[in-house]
């Protein structure tokens, strides 16, 4: 029973945290761009990060080792080095979208200045960070995250055209612009597949303490926590297909998403919508937070982790101090939080080969993984993947610029 | 030191890999390590270095990390206890002089509230 109810919240925490502001800015725009033509990318995505988190949190179960130690004893210092950089440019990055984000819903929720509301919304992330302990991190935002199942609703409450919704799961080639679809194509792969999300989820697996008994919640959680986040995706596209592409409306905006909700569902639907992003974004910018943290102390061995006080993880704790600060630095130039995070997704997928190459490696490794290895389906499945991520990798920026970014 | 039997490979299975004390703390990696008797006679790993311009020797960018950063600390391959996925060391960091930087760290993080 205990375990079950474990398992159950791990579930929910895994789906309130599914959706960032990667995949706000993407779904959305894709399904005003391109209506349902695109569902098909978001099912290919969640597969990948379901395979390589699952991976990941097994060889954290059974050898105790997170992603980046496995980065610097795969790939040598000066690759591993050069991979550190770019994972921390994205984390950065990302970071700096997702309080941007957190600052927009507290605009739309209060009326404040943008700028306060960045300083006040960093502040609260870090305060938040400094009290809880990693569960309670985890669990706070992956719950209440869930007010985002809003859309849920929303998508059946809009009457789509459900045929045409099928149609969108079925893969194929856009009557549109090629370039720009092959742009969206990418960029929801990327934000299905950010890499902070598997070094966060692997450094948890070493901060919660896993072992070989926990395979198999690491199992359900990664399959039917992100499995079902997906649909949250989903949603995100048909209510923007069904609302914004017939109107020509462009979402250039973070709060775009939630006035779908509104249409749908009325005020109630509104504040639910604002709420949920509030913390999914904002669980989110601690997890990007906590990534630079822990890249960089895995990569240089220092002592990390949420499990020490921060004067036993001295540098860890600094570290992610520090990525609030200049993620906080980077939106109060008043750069738009929507392009930050396009240029974020994008250059994840440039980082992403090398984050999940050493993962591969590893998974089918005897020394660390014993009698846990990858399964011939796993190897399979990762192989293939690591193949289609090498491809987004090298296309990913000449896309972005020939496209404009999305704008054709 | 005790190692699984048959061939070891020191690039896979030291280079690189986690230091950690008596006393659980991590306390750097595995930079570089000082090899004796290359010349004639049994090679041997003489020292593990760590941190500094241990990383002249991993590349460019390693180069370039090196001419930032001090001297590397030798530690005897003698105050290693045990391999395997982490290199395990016989005494604390401390005696080792090694996890310096995270010392330093914490006397500056002590005066933070809650720390």
């Amino acid at each position: 029973m205990k375990q079950f109810l474990q398992i159950a919240l791990g579930i929910l925490s895994a789906i309130g945290g599914f959706v960032d502001i990667g995949d706000l800015v993407f779904n959305t725009q894709a399904g005003a761009t391109f209506g349902f033509e695109l569902l098909w990318v978001v099912v290919i995505g969640v597969i990948g990060i379901i395979v390589y988190s699952e991976m990941c949190g097994r060889v954290a179960a059974a050898s105790k080792r997170p992603v980046f130690d496995l980065v610097r004893e795969r790939v040598g210092f000066g690759a591993g080095l050069s991979t550190l950089i770019a994972s921390e440019v994205v984390n950065l990055l990302t970071c700096a979208a997702e309080i941007g984000g957190v600052a927009i819903v507290l605009q739309l929720l209060s009326g404040l200045p943008y700028r306060f509301l960045i300083l006040l919304g960093v502040i609260g992330l870090v305060v938040i960070s400094w009290v809880l302990p990693f569960e309670w991190l985890e669990r706070l935002f992956g719950y209440v995250g869930l007010c985002l199942l809003v859309f849920a609703v929303a998508a059946i409450k809009v009457h789509p055209h459900w045929g045409g919704v099928a149609h969108g799961f079925v893969p194929g080639v856009s009557s549109g612009n090629r370039l720009v679809y092959m742009y969206f194509v990418v960029g929801l792969l990327g934000a299905a597949l950010t890499p902070y999300e598997v070094y966060f989820y692997s450094s948890g697996a070493v901060e919660d303490a896993w072992g070989l008994k926990d395979l198999r919640i690491n199992k359900i959680t990664s399959i039917i926590g992100y499995g079902l986040g997906a649909f949250l995706s989903f949603s995100l596209m048909i209510v923007a297909a069904v609302l914004f592409l017939p109107r020509g409306i462009d979402p250039q905006f973070l709060g775009t998403p939630a006035l779908g909700a509104e249409a749908a569902l009325g005020k109630i639907g509104l504040v639910l919508a604002l709420v949920g992003i509030l913390f999914a974004v904002g669980g989110a910018a601690i997890e990007t937070s906590f990534s630079g943290a822990y890249n960089l102390a895995q990569f240089f061995g220092w002592q990390w982790g949420k499990r020490h006080r921060p004067s036993g993880a001295p540098r860890f704790a600094l570290s992610w101090l520090v990525m609030f600060v200049l993620a906080a630095g980077i939106v109060m130039t008043g750069y738009d939080p929507v392009k930050i995070t396009e240029y974020s997704v994008i250059f994840s997928v440039v980082a992403l080969p090398l984050t999940f190459l050493p993962i591969l490696l590893v998974a089918n490794d005897p020394a660390y993984m014993g009698s846990n290895r990858n399964s011939r389906f796993s190897n399979v499945i990762g192989i293939v993947y690591f193949v289609l991520i090498l491809a987004i990798a090298v296309s990913a920026i000449p896309l972005m610029i020939l496209t404009n970014g999305g704008q054709g | 030191m005790t190692v699984s039997d048959g061939e070891f490979d020191l690039g896979l299975g030291v280079l690189d890999h986690q230091l950690v004390d008596r006393d659980g703390r991590n306390c750097g990696k595995v930079d570089d390590l000082e090899l004796t008797g290359l010349s004639g006679g049994e090679p041997e790993v003489a020292f593990i270095l760590v941190g500094g311009n241990a990383w002249r020797g991993r590349g460019v960018l390693g180069r370039l990390a090196a001419a930032l950063s001090g001297n590397a600390v030798r530690v005897p391959w003698s105050e290693v206890d045990e391999v395997s996925s982490v290199v395990k060391l016989k005494r604390s960091a401390q005696e080792l002089r090694l996890g310096r930087g995270d010392d330093r760290a914490a006397r500056l993080v002590r005066r933070l509230p809650g720390a």
